[in-house]
């Protein structure tokens, strides 16, 4: 229980809350986003963030909207249901949301390991048959797939769409990331999908090192990673065109005003099929 | 209904609005069904717009649609404005419609005015929702005890209102750090106060009868716009939304209350909705507000009211001088000074605008008499402020008004007195004098008709030759706006006076660039006013009427507003200058801060002060007339071109031929024409 939280029994339902003394990526990027999401400490990190890459909103908003473009394109190759790993507090546009206006019986599994966001999900989706979240990190595999298949809302026999959207930046190389991969991509069919996107040094070097340097003071440190290096993380994967390529690149839809610069975009992105 | 010929406009208009709104906010659809969904708005604004008899109420819904489909981000609906002005004040299919310009304001306000109210309600109606998710697993607690109480945790400490829970006594048990920050007070010292004493005085009681238990029954709610008092003493404006919650027994137990700081909403939708009572930056009432008090006091007094209307004298230089943190913090103490002044009446204080106050006493048997009301404020005023300035102001008085006089009266005769009394100076004061009003009030009718007038085309351009004295430096034509007999310097002052003034310049602009596109009389001088150069838009004006008239910039000479570069930043001259296009000074006096200025943005032009052209004109051999001689010679040196306006005479402009300056324009070198004449 925190100091100063007074009349303890009248408020037994008040126990030990998150930690708000730390910043974290999910609320960080809640705010970048413009939700309400977030402490007074995500707040001043994305302001540090921000003076590190100032595109750093626009690339949030590009990230999204990479998001809900794969997710369409894996619907019009038939997968059905999802696993999104790392799918941060619910905002704008989510999974099953953009799913569900061409699929209405699509299901999906959420995953992240950060409170706010589970806890927010877990609202959103406490009457929905169709979609859950998981609390796991997913660098955990065999956790995050044992309780998968626990929710008996996935079919393994059936191809899956693998979303790993602005996540795996978050996982350090010595956490075996192609591992990590391999592992979710062996435990699904062929057809499956997997979408990836990351934080790229190739694109702006110096705010990139700037971000990273900023993340040091959050409960996410950042890694990113060369465009060779993301491209080796489709191992087992045919990558669909343009390829593992900055947001905006990723088959752009019609009509899209080409405001965003892509080399300001810092993140690379792709989608592959497993074969 | 909708003509076939203006539908390839409206879809031009709607991609145009998709395109400068879709970098602003993350909406999860493609480019091309947000199109369609924005042409469904534009249909709905144009049939409105040409609907007979015209109203803008079908607009509101606009800003409503935009704001459900998350249409949301910062710039969102700035961006829809511009767009949507522009588009609509010069399209095609529009441009028969009667008083187009006064609609189009109507639709943007209400446009806008529907986006901020949904805003709020959407952010607010969220928050509740999670909160009632939550008060119902709560209910459900005993079983899933740990679950339900962490997700009460999370809204609880996550929120970006203020939550507080109160025991039946009114003490604070617990509170989130977002309470905390609007109070002022750490919130881990917040339990175990009273919650109304968070509040401003005037406030208390109220809430305390609202708060008992039995005020509010299972299940219902109140909501209320109450002031918290911040630790300071600042008065915050907030939403409350107050839910009794009940025990497992079904007993009252605790109050919980949601608290929205609405003083900072009112700041990030600044210039979009003023619908609100207060003023959030003194914690008066505002002049909406004002009014219906005005009202209401009029109506029941016994003995007469008494209405001041207050302008702060010179108080646009505390704010440029010291910065507007300190200009914010002085207009908060004058506020609070004046309900020092009136605390022992029925009055009613409020911000009315900018640096403009008003005061109604209701009189009672013991008020003072009105000269010695009006010396009690100046005496409140004169007193030092913390940062050591002293202000003073102008009063218009309106004392014991006819009971058939109502409140739109009442208002504008204190206004009008109090714009007479400023003519008089600083610390001025004046009753309402009926025949001294009908004055003033025919020129004030008249700055209202402006709109209509322009859209019926009573305003006209007309161009004045600029003499060339010999430099063949400056040559050509100035435009100047006439309307029946006013002449351009009128026009501009009625048009500043009623926030015309934007309008106008792009209309005149867009006239005389056409005119001048197919003259040979030369160069297009267009001389803007104060609130025109400080137009943030006033570039992408500029490059737009050139592109459309296809006149080179090299054929416009665009003079702004000195004394607006220097309050506002010379940013729209450095841009024009960068886009090829010659700039002038007008209203130059040739004092330092102007010299730098001169220096800073090397204008190709210096267009004197008219002020200082009669003055010098009048005194020759005077220093000033010396002083005059070596301006021009230094300015010329430095590249600039000096150029004298509204010369009258032959003499006149001889005499500053004398003087050695490149060029003049005015009555001398001949009559203004209109255009279809060059
Ligand atoms: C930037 S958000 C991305 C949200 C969403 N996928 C999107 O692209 O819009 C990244 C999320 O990944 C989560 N995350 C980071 N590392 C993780 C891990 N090892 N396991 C689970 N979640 C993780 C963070 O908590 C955060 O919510």
């Amino acid at each position: 229980m925190e100091s100063g939280c007074g009349v303890v029994e009248r408020t037994s339902w008040v126990p030990a809350g998150v930690d708000t003394g730390l910043p974290s990526a999910a609320r960080l990027y809640d705010y970048l986003l413009g939700g309400g999401h977030n402490f007074a400490a995500d707040r001043a990190l994305a302001e540090r963030f921000l003076l590190a890459q100032p595109n750093a909103r626009a690339i949030a908003r590009l990230n999204r909207a990479f998001l809900r473009r794969a997710v369409l394109h894996l619907i019009d190759r038939g997968v059905r249901q999802f696993l999104d790993l790392g799918s941060g507090i619910p905002t704008v546009g989510n999974v099953h949301e953009i799913a569900r206006r061409s699929a209405p019986d699509a299901r999906v599994v959420y995953v992240d390991f950060e409170d706010v966001a589970v806890a927010h999900s877990r609202l959103l989706l406490e009457d929905d048959p169709l979609a859950t979240i998981l609390q796991e990190d997913m660098t955990d595999p065999t956790a995050v797939l044992g309780a998968a298949r626990g929710t008996g809302l996935l079919d393994f026999d059936r191809p899956i769409g693998l979303l790993m959207v602005g996540v795996f930046h978050f996982v350090p190389p010595e956490d075996d990331p192609a591992g990590v991969v391999a592992a979710y991509r062996d435990a699904v069919v062929p057809g499956s999908g997997l979408a990836l996107s990351q934080f790229t040094s190739d694109l702006q070097p110096a705010e990139m090192a700037g971000i990273v340097e900023v993340m040091k003071r959050s409960m996410n440190p950042m890694y990113p990673r060369t465009h060779a290096e993301i491209t080796d993380l489709f191992a087992g994967f045919d990558v669909v065109e343009p390829g593992v390529v900055p947001l905006p690149l990723w088959r752009p839809e019609e009509g899209a005003p080409d405001t965003d610069d892509p080399a300001r975009a810092g993140i690379f992105a792709g989608v592959g099929l497993k074969k | 209904m909708a003509q076939p010929p203006a539908r390839p406009r409206r879809r031009e208009l709607a991609r145009e609005w998709m395109t400068a709104v879709y970098p602003t906010a993350y909406v999860p659809l493609s480019p091309v069904e947000i199109e369609r969904f924005l042409l469904d708005l534009v249909d709905v604004i144009a049939d409105a717009v040409q609907a007979e008899p015209f109203t803008a109420a079908p607009i509101a819904e606009v800003g409503q649609r935009l704001v459900r489909n998350h249409f949301t981000g910062p710039e969102t609906l700035q961006r829809t404005v511009e767009v949507l002005g522009r588009a609509l004040l010069f399209t095609p299919e529009l441009s028969d419609v009667p008083s187009l310009p006064e609609k189009v304001v109507a639709i943007l306000g209400a446009l806008s005015t529907g986006f901020a109210t949904a805003m709020r309600l959407d952010a607010f109606d969220r928050q509740e929702e999670v909160k009632a998710a939550l008060l119902a697993a709560k209910q459900r607690a005993e079983r899933v005890l740990e679950v339900s109480e962490a997700r009460f945790r999370e809204v609880f400490t996550t929120s970006a209102f203020g939550i507080v829970v109160t025991d039946l006594d009114g003490v604070c048990v617990e509170a989130n750090e977002a309470l905390g920050e609007m109070v002022g007070v750490p919130f881990t010292e917040l339990p175990g106060r009273r919650l109304v004493d968070l509040f401003h005085p005037a406030d208390a009681d109220a809430l305390a009868t609202r708060y008992h238990p039995t005020g509010v029954r299972r299940g219902e709610r109140f909501r209320e716009q109450r002031r918290l008092l911040r630790d300071d003493g600042e008065p915050v404006w907030v939403h409350l939304a107050v839910s009794l919650l009940h025990d497992a027994d079904g007993a009252p137990a605790f109050h919980v209350t949601m608290v929205e700081d609405v003083s900072e909403l009112h700041l990030l939708q600044k210039n979009l909705d003023h619908q609100l009572l207060h003023d959030s930056l003194t914690g008066l009432s505002n002049r909406q507000r004002f009014g219906s008090r005005l009202e209401a006091m009029h109506r029941k007094s016994h003995r007469g009211i008494t209405l001041y209307h207050l302008d702060l004298d010179a108080f646009s230089v505390v704010n440029i001088g010291m910065g507007h943190a300190v200009g914010d913090r002085l207009l908060r103490e004058v506020g609070r000074r004046l309900e020092v002044v009136v605390a022992g009446e029925r009055a009613l204080v409020a911000r009315v605008a900018g640096d403009e106050f008003a005061i109604v006493v209701d009189n009672g048997p013991a008020t003072p008499r009105v000269p010695e009301m009006v010396e009690r404020i100046n005496h409140a005023l004169a007193e030092p402020m913390d940062c050591g300035t002293a202000l003073s102001a102008s009063i218009g008085v309106v004392d014991r008004p006819g009971a058939d006089w109502d409140v739109d009266e009442l208002l504008r005769a204190a206004t009008a007195t109090l714009h007479r009394a400023k003519a008089h100076g600083k610390r001025q004061w004046l009753p309402y004098d009926r025949h001294e009003d009908r004055r003033s009030r025919a020129w004030l009718a008249r700055a209202a008709r402006m709109p209509g007038a322009l859209a019926d085309a009573e305003l006209e351009v007309e161009y004045r030759p600029v003499a060339d004295f010999g430099s063949g430096r400056v040559h050509g034509r100035v435009a100047r706006l006439r309307w029946d007999e006013l002449g351009h310097g009128d026009c501009v002052e009625l048009a500043e006076a009623n926030g015309w003034s934007l309008v106008l310049g792009q209309w005149a602009l867009r006239e005389a660039a056409a005119a001048a596109a197919g003259w040979s009389a030369g160069v297009l001088h267009f001389v803007l006013s104060p609130m025109q150069s400080r137009d943030e838009d006033l570039v992408g004006t500029v490059m737009r009427v050139l592109d459309e008239t296809a006149l080179p910039g090299t054929g416009l000479r665009i003079h702004l507003d000195t004394r607006a570069m220097l309050a506002a930043g010379g940013d729209n001259a450095q841009v024009l200058r960068d886009n090829g296009i010659p700039i002038g000074l007008a209203g130059f006096n040739g004092g330092q801060a102007e010299l730098s200025l001169l220096d800073e943005l090397a204008a190709d032009v210096v267009l004197l002060a008219p002020a200082a052209v009669r003055r010098l004109a009048d005194r020759p051999g005077s220093l000033p007339h010396r002083a005059i001689g070596e301006l021009v010679r230094s300015v010329r040196e430095f590249g600039a071109a000096v150029c004298v306006p509204d010369l009258d005479t032959p003499a006149l402009a001889d005499w500053w031929r004398e003087v050695g300056v490149d060029g003049a324009f005015g009555a001398f070198a001949g009559p203004a024409v209109p255009g279809y004449e060059l």
